[in-house]
C-alpha cells in the first residue's frame, strides 16, 4: 500500500512539476519571440475502412464498416495540447443486441517539455509493437490488421495513465516510459489471451499498475525497435486477493511482454518483421481464482515484404500499387499451467497475401487472401457441442476487398 | 542524404543550441564544414529546424513540425517521422507517408559574413 502511495505521488509530483515548469516558461522572453509559432489551433481528422469478407469454410459472406474513427486535437498553445479519438466499431451500436462499439481510443493531454521530450497524460496508447501506434488502416497491408498484434498484442491497447516520450539530442533513438492501470486477469477468457483483461480508460481498478517502456533506433533505412510491459492483473483489494489465492498489490500477479520489431524500406521494397512473447507466470493461480484457462505464455512473430510496383528512382509519385506476402505466426496458448487445458486452435499459422493501391497516399484499395492453419481441436474444451456444426476445419482461407481512409 | 549516411552508421546527428533574436536565428557557416546537415535547436521554441545544405551552396530551414497535428517530429536518417499518428517526410519535407498532407514549413534563409541567417517567420 505504501509502495502504490509513493508511485502515485510520484506520478502525480512528475505531472505537477512539469505543469509548474510550462507556467514558468510561458513568460520568458523567448515566448514573445516565439509568437509566430504559438497560434493555438484545432485540428480535425480521422480514419476509416469497410471491407468485404468471404469465409470459404463457412460458406459466409460480410461487409461491414469495420471503424470509423473521428480525431478532434486542440493546440492551445506549442506547449500544451489535447488529442482525442472517438471510435464507432461495425457502424452502429443498438441497446439490447450485441456487437458494435464506441469507444474513445484516445484522450490525452500532451506537454511539450522541449523540442526533443514530452509528456503525456490520459487516456494513451503506449509504445509497444508497431500498430498501436501506427493502425491507420491506408498505411497497413490487409484489410485486416495483422493477427499477431490483435490477439497477442492486443492493440489498439490503451489505458489511462502517463507517460514521457523523447529522443535523445543529437542520436538518432526515441525512447518512452510510461506508467498504467494494470490489466484485469478476471477478465481473462479463453481464446483471447490478455485482450479481454484490458479496461481501455472504463472505470479502470488502479489496484495493480503497469509499467512500459521503448526504445526505438533509426539507422537509415532501418527502424527497430525494443519494447516491455510489466504490470500486476490481481486489480482487487488485498483481502480479495488473498481470499482467491492471488498475489495482491501494485505488481502482484504480473504480466509481463517482451517486443522487438525492425522495419526496412529502400526504393520500392519495404520489409517489417515482428516477435513477441507474453509470460504470465501465475496462471495457475489465476485459472484457480477465475477457471479463464489462462496460458502461462503466448508468443507471435511475423513478417512481411512488400514491393510497389509503381515506384520509380528518382521521382515523386503519390500513387503506390503495393503488392505484398505476410507469415503470421503465434500461439495464444503455448504452455499451460498444470491446471490448464491444451487448445491446439490456438496454435495458428496465417499466410496474407494481396495487394494495397494508393490513388493518393491517404486513400487505400485492397484485396487480400488469408490462408489459416491451425493445430487441432481438443475435445475437452467442447462441453456442449453443436449438432448443426461443421465439424471442426484445421485450414480455412478468407478472402478480403476493401477500401479504407485517412485524413 | 548525408543524414542518411550519419545516422546509418550509428553516428550521432549534429545539434546545435542557440538563441532566437528578432525573429531571426543565427548559425555559423563553418557547422557545414564536415556535414551537410544541422539539427537546429532555438532556445525556447519547441520544435527543431533543419538545417541542411543544398548542392548550390544554399541552405534549406525545415520547421520539424507535423503538418497534420503540430507533433515534434524526429530524424529518420532519411527523412522526418511523427510517432503521433505516423506521418512521414522526406528531405526535403515532402509527406511520404499520411495522414499529413502538407509539406513541411521551409523558413526563408541568408547567408551574411558566414552566418546563415533563419527567419522565423
Amino acid at each position: 500500500m505504501q509502495a502504490k502511495i509513493f508511485t502515485l505521488s510520484l506520478a502525480f509530483l512528475f505531472i505537477t512539476g512539469a505543469l509548474s515548469a510550462q507556467t514558468k516558461s510561458l513568460v520568458t522572453a523567448e515566448d514573445s519571440l516565439n509568437s509566430g509559432l504559438s497560434k493555438s489551433a484545432t485540428t480535425i481528422g480521422g480514419y476509416g475502412n469497410a471491407f468485404y469478407q468471404r469465409n470459404n469454410f463457412q460458406g459466409t459472406s460480410k461487409l461491414n464498416l469495420e471503424r470509423l474513427v473521428l480525431f478532434t486535437g486542440h493546440k492551445f498553445n506549442d506547449k500544451i495540447s489535447v488529442f482525442s479519438e472517438l471510435e464507432v466499431e461495425d457502424a452502429k451500436v443498438t441497446g439490447g443486441e450485441s456487437g458494435g462499439e464506441i469507444a474513445i481510443e484516445q484522450a490525452y493531454l500532451k506537454f511539450n517539455l522541449n523540442p526533443n521530450q514530452y509528456i503525456v497524460a490520459g487516456l494513451f496508447l503506449p509504445r509497444i509493437g508497431i500498430l498501436n501506434e501506427d493502425h491507420l488502416p491506408n498505411t497497413f497491408n490487409g484489410n485486416e490488421r495483422n493477427y499477431v498484434e490483435t490477439f497477442v498484442l492486443p492493440s489498439t491497447w490503451r489505458e489511462i495513465g502517463i507517460g514521457l516520450y523523447g529522443n535523445i539530442n543529437g542520436a538518432p533513438l526515441n525512447y518512452s516510459v510510461g506508467l498504467v492501470n494494470g490489466l484485469s486477469s478476471g477478465m481473462f477468457t479463453h481464446g483471447t489471451g490478455i485482450r479481454d483483461g484490458r479496461f481501455e480508460g472504463r472505470n479502470a481498478s488502479s489496484n495493480s499498475l503497469a509499467v512500459t517502456a521503448s526504445l526505438q533506433y533509426y539507422m537509415g533505412d532501418f527502424k527497430a525497435q525494443v519494447s516491455g510491459y510489466y504490470g500486476g492483473t490481481a486489480n482487487v483489494s488485498k483481502r480479495k486477493a488473498d481470499s482467491l489465492g492471488l498475489s495482491s498489490g501494485i505488481f502482484g500477479t504480473p504480466v509481463a511482454i517482451g517486443e522487438g520489431d525492425i522495419q526496412y524500406s529502400h526504393g520500392g521494397f519495404s520489409m517489417r518483421a515482428l516477435g513477441t512473447i507474453v509470460s504470465i507466470p501465475d496462471a495457475a493461480a489465476i485459472n484457480r481464482a477465475y477457471a479463464n484457462n489462462t496460458p502461462k505464455t503466448e508468443y507471435g512473430a511475423y513478417l512481411e515484404l512488400a514491393y510497389n510496383l509503381l515506384y520509380k528512382a528518382g521521382t515523386r509519385n503519390d500513387k503506390q500499387f503495393v503488392v505484398f506476402v505476410r507469415d503470421e505466426k503465434f500461439d495464444i496458448n503455448a504452455s499451460i499451467p498444470s491446471n490448464g487445458i491444451t487448445d491446439e486452435t490456438l496454435n495458428q499459422n496465417h499466410i496474407v497475401a494481396g495487394f494495397t493501391y494508393l490513388p493518393i497516399r491517404n486513400v487505400a484499395v485492397k484485396a487480400d487472401v488469408r490462408l489459416i492453419h491451425t493445430g487441432v481441436q481438443n475435445p475437452e474444451l467442447i462441453i456442449n457441442p453443436n449438432p448443426v456444426a461443421l465439424p471442426y476445419q484445421q485450414n480455412n482461407n478468407l478472402v478480403n476487398l476493401g477500401v479504407a481512409f485517412s485524413f | 542524404m548525408l543524414v542518411g549516411s550519419l545516422a546509418s552508421c550509428g553516428s550521432a546527428l549534429p545539434a546545435y543550441k542557440t538563441a532566437v533574436a528578432d525573429n531571426k536565428v543565427s548559425v555559423p557557416e563553418t557547422l557545414f564544414a564536415a556535414s551537410d546537415f544541422q539539427l537546429i535547436q532555438p532556445k525556447g521554441m519547441y520544435y527543431n529546424i533543419g538545417l541542411k545544405k543544398e548542392k548550390d551552396g544554399t541552405y534549406t530551414a525545415l520547421l520539424l513540425r507535423c503538418t497534420h497535428a503540430d507533433n515534434q517530429l524526429t530524424p529518420t536518417g532519411n527523412g522526418f517521422k511523427c510517432t503521433l499518428h505516423g506521418s512521414a517526410f522526406d528531405n526535403e519535407g515532402h509527406v511520404t507517408q499520411g495522414p499529413a498532407e502538407r509539406p513541411l514549413k521551409k523558413y526563408p534563409t541568408q547567408v551574411e559574413s558566414n552566418q546563415i541567417i533563419i527567419h522565423i517567420s
